[in-house]
């Protein structure tokens, strides 16, 4: 073993053992350079470390090996990685998340890189566990996870934890990425899309829109472009964007979008063919943005939120009657929507076949049942632990220095107190 | 076969959904891939069993024609093409997933017949046997069996519908200080 790579074995032990983790932190980060020249031992000395103790010393070595131009042997580092993942010390690798995201941003590039994702699926949830303090803290790992499960078509893992708000963010020593957050929603929301879970997923491609920005991002753009699809499904019309929503957005990714509005005005008009005439006319885009899928379902949706227009004129419809009015082919193509809307709990009906004639109903919900009241037990319950989240968050605003210094000296100037509120982020 | 019922289905496919990302390789045996498939469409989850069939590697599906034929179930019951639905599950499924795949096709029945009850007053019957998959005489039987009259000139089926049974539990005084605690932060 070359003899400065013995020298950080043996000091990454000294530390290790006198728990002095800051200190190692440090050194280890200072020493990354002279470990990339020794690339050839650094197998011996991962051998003399121990996963568990020398977290920090095996994290760092791991890094230099993942960073080498050309991974000869990636079936050890696998299996390196699988294990120091699942037996490194939680206490160790919080004092260097940064290097720890590194870590599992590196080994999920290989992954892709050999189209091997399925395979980091694991590795990656329980990574992510280590190094959270409570389950609703977002990492940067978070976005790597979302992204494998995508290209493995496996999303059931990344849902535990996509399905948790997030009310933290990881600072992991102020490496945390903008495009850390923005991927996660982006990703988010596709895995949400791709299970036609519309409602979460919208809510994901909104917070990629609308998240604080002075530039435009490629992802925040097909963020847009996938939020008026979700949207058209959803509501059958493009939302307002809140206030918060950053200026680029109507400014510069609008007009990148065109396609996507001219949809969602065809759209507006409740005719089928004009939207199959839009979906004709920007074939090419949709194409070429690989939302053509997505493009498809609006168009089904369309004829479902045709057909629950007539609900609310109509107490009983012919079968004939409907396929006219919403353009369908006949009344067994009709028979056929009322069927599946039923079974989906979309409309309430009954159809008859003995007179050809569809029965609209209300809601049979009476909100009086014991469920109900447990459901809004759950909402109430979360509405407050929403309130008393945002009063901690308040709280730690108002006592921050930065803050105060801030609004303090704008006074001094006599300017409104307010204007510098918003910007105090 | 006996004893069918007692399988737990959803223990079984949670199982099988971490052997399946624990493989090594990141590919798991053709039987694995045959009862998770099964099992997600028995659990009517036609979503999850569409991205299984788009992940299991081509030389398995080539090797092992039974998953083509469990995932043309599949494709049927997307489009929810019931008379294809029932037509491709009569098979002679390997053991590994014929006790899946016949209890799939009990609960297609009992989900065709929930549905037609829900969704129509009246219903012609041989359109109900598609639904059932059955011979019309025998359909005929299993609607009469539900209490559902059956007009012999006309041949329309109505279905009994089911009352709903609302089960009302009485507040107690654990609920009044939830309610309590629910005022004072609304009132705060």
């Amino acid at each position: 073993m070359a003899a400065n790579l013995e020298q950080f074995v043996s000091n990454v032990q000294t530390m290790s053992s006198s728990a002095s983790f800051t200190n190692m932190v440090e050194y280890v980060s200072k020493s990354m350079d002279a470990l990339a020249k020794n690339h050839a031992h650094i197998d011996t000395a991962l051998a003399t470390l121990s996963y568990s103790e020398h977290s920090i010393g095996v994290l760092a070595l791991l890094v230099v090996k993942l960073s080498g131009a050309h991974i000869q042997d990636f079936e050890t580092l696998y299996v390196q990685v699988q294990e120091f993942v699942s037996s490194c010390s939680e206490e160790q690798i919080k004092f260097a998340p940064e290097t720890f995201a590194e870590l599992c941003h590196k080994f999920t590039l290989q992954l892709v890189d050999r189209k091997q994702a399925q395979r980091g699926i694991t590795i990656l949830c329980q990574a992510i566990r280590k190094v959270q303090t409570h389950l609703a803290l977002l990492t940067s790992i978070h976005p790597c996870l979302c992204q494998l499960c995508l290209l493995a078509k496996n999303f059931k893992p990344a849902l535990s934890f996509l399905d948790v708000d997030i009310t933290e963010i990881s600072r992991e020593s102020g490496h945390y990425d903008a495009k850390d957050f923005l991927l996660y929603f982006y990703y988010g929301g596709m895995i949400y899309t791709a299970l036609k879970n519309y409602n979460r997923a919208l809510y994901f491609f909104e917070m990629a829109v609308t998240t604080p920005s002075m530039a435009v991002s490629h992802i925040t753009l097909e963020s847009y472009k996938k939020f008026i699809l979700v949207a058209l499904i959803v509501q059958g019309k493009i939302p307002t964007l809140p206030k918060y929503a950053p200026q680029v957005v109507p400014r510069y990714i609008k007009p990148l979008c065109q396609a996507y509005h001219d949809l969602a005005t065809a759209y507006g008009s409740n005719n089928p063919a004009d939207v199959r005439s839009v979906i004709t006319k920007h074939n090419d885009t949709f194409v070429r943005d690989n939302n053509m899928g997505l493009v498809k379902q609006c168009e089904t949706a369309l004829y479902k939120k045709n057909i629950q227009r007539l609900t609310k004129t109509f107490l009983t419809l012919s079968l004939a009657d409907m396929a006219n009015r919403v353009q369908l082919t006949g009344s067994r193509e009709a028979e056929k929507y009322v069927l599946h809307m039923i079974e989906d709990g979309e409309i309430y009906a009954t159809i008859n076949q003995k007179d050809g004639m569809v029965r609209f109903h209300d809601n049979p919900e009476k909100y009086n049942s014991a469920a109900m009241l447990l459901e809004l037990d759950k909402e109430m319950q979360k509405c407050i632990r929403m309130d008393e989240k945002i009063k901690e968050m308040d709280r730690e605003i108002a006592v921050n220095p930065q803050y105060v210094q801030k609004v303090s000296g704008i006074h001094d100037e006599d300017m409104p107190a307010s204007t510098s509120k918003g910007q105090g982020f | 076969m006996a004893g069918d019922a007692e399988i737990d289905f959803v223990g079984l496919s949670h199982e099988l959904e971490a052997q399946e990302l624990d493989a090594p390789g990141g590919v798991a045996s053709p039987q694995l891939y045959g009862q998770l498939l099964a099992l997600y469409l028995l659990h009517n989850d036609t979503i999850s069993s569409k991205f299984l069939w788009k992940r299991i590697p081509n030389n398995i599906k080539q090797g092992n024609p039974e998953l083509s034929l469990i995932w043309v179930v599949g494709q049927h019951m997307w489009k929810r093409d019931y008379p294809s639905i029932y037509e491709s599950l009569r098979k002679d499924w390997s053991d590994s997933v014929k006790p899946i795949m016949n209890a799939l096709n009990e609960s297609m029945r009992r989900r065709a017949m929930n549905l037609v009850r829900k969704a129509y007053a009246s219903i012609n019957v041989d359109d109900f046997a598609v639904f059932m998959g059955m011979p019309v005489a025998e359909a005929k039987q299993a609607a009469i069996v539900e209490g559902w009259s059956l007009d012999p000139q006309s041949k329309f089926l109505t279905p009994k519908k089911i009352e709903l049974v609302s089960t009302v539990t009485l507040p107690n005084e654990q609920h009044l200080s939830v309610l309590t605690d629910y005022v004072s932060f609304l009132e705060n």
